[in-house]
C-alpha cells in the first residue's frame, strides 16, 4: 500500500505543479498590468474575500449543494426505471426517445421562470432544473449498458430459460453498472451546473444567487470565490461516485471498453 | 440421438427481404458422436447449431432429440461460444455455476463438483479470479467448464477455439478430447479449421454457402486416442483434400 501511494502521490505531482504555476502567473500579472479588483481579483484577493465572507459563503453553499443532491437523486430515481423501460423492447424506446430528446433541446434556462411561476418560488423547481439538465446523459448511457450485453450471453440466459425479469436482474442489470457509473459521474458534473442555472433565475440563497448579487454591487472577488466552491462542488461529488463504484463494484472501474456515452 | 428431418431456415431481414440460411438439412447424430461442421462464412453453421440448441425455431422441418421435437431449450444442452462470454463480476466459480444457478438447481454439492472439474481443465487455484485476471485460452476453458457443469448430453460449440492463437488452439483441442471421451456426449463442433475438425470428429460434415446445404458427410477413420502427429498420416491428409475440393468446387460454382 505504501509504495502505491507514493507512486500516486509522485504522478500528481505535474498537475500540482502547472496549477500552482499557472494560481502565480495569475497574482503576478494582476498586480503588474494593475488590473483593477473588479475586472479580475488576484487570487490573494479572492481567498481575502471567501475567509472574511466564510459564513455568508457557507450558507449558500449549503444552499447550493441541497439543490444539487436533490436535482441528483431525482435523476438517478427516475433516469434508471426509464432506460429500463427504453432498454426493454424497440417499442417503448421509439415512443420514449424522442420525447427525451425534445427535453434536451429546450434551454434550461429558458424553463426556469416558468416553472418558478407554476410551481412557485420554493425548491421545488430549482431541483426540477437540476434534474433536467443531470438526467439525459445517465439515461443515455444506461440504455447503451443495457443494451451492450453480448448477444452470446443473452443466448446463454435464454438456453438455462431464464425469463425476462431473470435477464435483466442477472444478466442486463450487472453489466450495465459500468455503463451507469459512467452516466453518473456525467450526471453530478452537470447537477452542479442546472443548480446554479436555477439559481440565476429565482432564488433567495445559493452560490448562483450569490454570484448575481456580488456582481450587482461589483464584489468580484466574492463572485470568484463562489465559483471556486463551485467547482470544489463538482470535483467532490465526481470523486464521490467515482468512489462509491470502486467499494462497491470493484470489478467494474477497470472493466475494458466501457466508456462514458454521452454527447 | 438428435436427427435433422429436411430441415429449412428462412430469415426475414430488415427490409423485408426472406435469406435462405439452410435448405433442406437432413443429419442424425449418435449418442456420445463427436460431429464436426466445417464450411465457408455465411454457410448457416452458426445457424445450424441454434437449431439444435432451441434458441431459434426452423422454418420447416423439425430437429427431434431423443424422439422428441425441439421447440425450446432444453436444460440437457449446453453451449459454448467464440468469445468466452464470462459475467466480468463473478468469479472463476461463480461463471461456472451461473446456468446451474440460472436453471435454480444450485445445491451444496454444485461447488465441489465445479472445483473438481476445474481442476481437470487445470484451473486449480483460480476459483476467485475474475475473468479479466485470465488469459484467452484460460477464459475459453472456463467457459468450456460452465457447459460441462451442466453434465450435458448434447454440447454445442460455435468455433470455441477461434479467437485463440495457434498453440493454444492445439492444446485445446486435445485438451476437449479428453474431457470428452471421459463423459458420454455428443458434441457438434462448428470450425472453420479443416485440421482440427478432422483432428476432432468421427465425422465432417462440410457445408457450402447461400443457402447452406450438406455438400457431403466425411468419416475419419484415425483411431482414437487421436494426436497432432496423425496430420502426417495419409487418412488426414486424405480427409483434408477432400474436404477442401468440396469447399473450392462450391466457391467456383458460385461464381460461374
Amino acid at each position: 500500500m505504501q509504495p502505491d501511494r507514493k507512486a500516486r502521490l509522485i504522478a500528481s505531482l505535474p498537475a500540482w505543479g502547472a496549477t500552482i504555476a499557472l494560481l502565480l502567473i495569475w497574482e503576478i500579472s494582476v498586480h503588474v498590468f494593475q488590473i483593477r479588483e473588479f475586472i479580475l481579483p488576484a487570487p490573494s484577493a479572492i481567498w481575502e474575500a471567501c475567509v472574511s465572507a466564510w459564513p455568508n459563503l457557507l450558507r449558500h453553499t449549503l444552499a447550493t449543494l441541497g439543490t444539487v443532491l436533490m436535482g441528483f437523486f431525482a435523476s438517478v430515481i427516475i433516469s434508471l426505471p426509464l432506460a429500463m423501460l427504453i432498454a426493454s423492447s424497440p417499442t417503448t424506446s421509439a415512443a420514449i426517445y424522442p420525447l427525451l430528446v425534445i427535453t434536451q433541446s429546450i434551454p434550461k434556462v429558458a424553463l426556469a421562470p416558468i416553472l418558478i411561476v407554476a410551481l412557485g418560488a420554493n425548491e421545488m423547481p430549482r431541483i426540477i432544473v437540476t434534474f433536467l439538465v443531470a438526467f439525459f446523459p445517465l439515461v443515455v448511457s444506461s440504455v447503451a449498458g443495457l443494451l451492450a450485453v453480448p448477444p452470446e450471453l443473452i443466448e446463454l440466459g435464454r438456453a438455462c430459460r431464464a425469463g425476462r425479469f431473470q435477464e435483466l436482474l442477472r444478466i442486463r442489470l450487472p453489466f450495465a453498472v459500468p455503463f451507469v457509473f459512467g452516466g453518473l459521474k456525467v450526471a453530478a458534473a452537470l447537477s452542479v451546473v442546472g443548480a446554479v442555472v436555477a439559481e440565476f433565475v429565482g432564488a433567495d440563497a445559493g452560490l448562483g444567487y450569490l454570484i448575481q448579487t456580488s456582481m450587482a454591487f461589483f464584489r468580484t472577488p466574492l463572485a470568484f470565490g463562489a465559483v471556486v466552491m463551485l467547482a470544489l462542488m463538482g470535483i467532490v461529488l465526481f470523486q464521490a461516485v467515482a468512489l462509491t463504484e470502486r467499494l462497491l463494484f470493484p470489478w467494474s472501474s477497470s472493466v475494458e471498453g466501457t466508456t462514458t456515452a454521452t454527447s | 440421438m438428435i436427427r435433422l428431418e429436411n430441415v429449412n431456415k428462412t430469415f426475414r431481414g430488415r427490409d423485408g427481404t426472406a435469406v435462405e440460411a439452410l435448405r433442406d438439412i437432413s443429419l442424425d447424430i449418435a449418442a456420445g458422436e463427436f460431429v464436426a461442421i466445417v464450411g465457408a462464412s455465411g454457410c448457416g453453421k452458426s445457424t445450424l447449431l441454434r437449431l439444435v440448441a432451441g434458441l431459434v425455431p426452423t422454418s420447416s422441418g423439425q430437429v427431434m432429440l431423443d424422439n422428441a421435437p425441439v421447440t425450446e431449450p432444453r436444460t440437457d444442452t449446453a453451449m459454448v461460444f467464440q468469445a468466452a462470454t464470462l459475467l466480468p463480476w463473478a468469479d472463476v466459480l461463480r461463471n461456472v455455476t451461473f446456468p446451474i444457478r440460472l436453471m435454480h438447481q444450485h445445491d451444496t454439492k454444485t461447488d465441489d463438483k465445479a472445483r473438481a472439474l476445474l481442476a481437470t481443465a487445470g484451473l486449480s487455484g483460480f476459483e476467485t479470479k475474475l475473468p479479466r485476471e485470465l488469459s484467452g485460452g484460460m477464459q475459453q476453458r472456463v467457459a468450456i467448464c460452465r457447459a460441462l457443469l451442466q453434465e450435458p448430453r448434447v454440447l454445442l460449440m460455435d468455433e470455441p477455439f477461434g479467437a485463440l492463437d495457434a498453440l493454444t488452439r492445439e492444446e485445446m483441442s486435445l485438451e476437449l478430447l479428453r474431457l470428452w471421451s471421459a463423459r458420454k456426449m455428443a458434441v457438434i463442433f462448428v470450425t472453420h479449421s479443416i485440421s482440427e475438425a478432422i483432428l476432432l470428429a468421427d465425422r465432417v460434415v462440410v457445408m457450402s454457402p447461400r443457402p447452406g446445404r450438406i455438400a457431403d458427410i466425411i468419416n475419419i477413420a484415425l483411431p482414437r486416442p487421436r494426436s497432432f502427429e496423425q496430420e502426417g498420416t495419409e487418412e488426414f491428409q486424405r480427409c483434408a483434400a477432400r474436404i477442401r475440393a468440396l469447399i473450392f468446387k462450391g466457391r467456383d460454382a458460385n461464381a460461374a
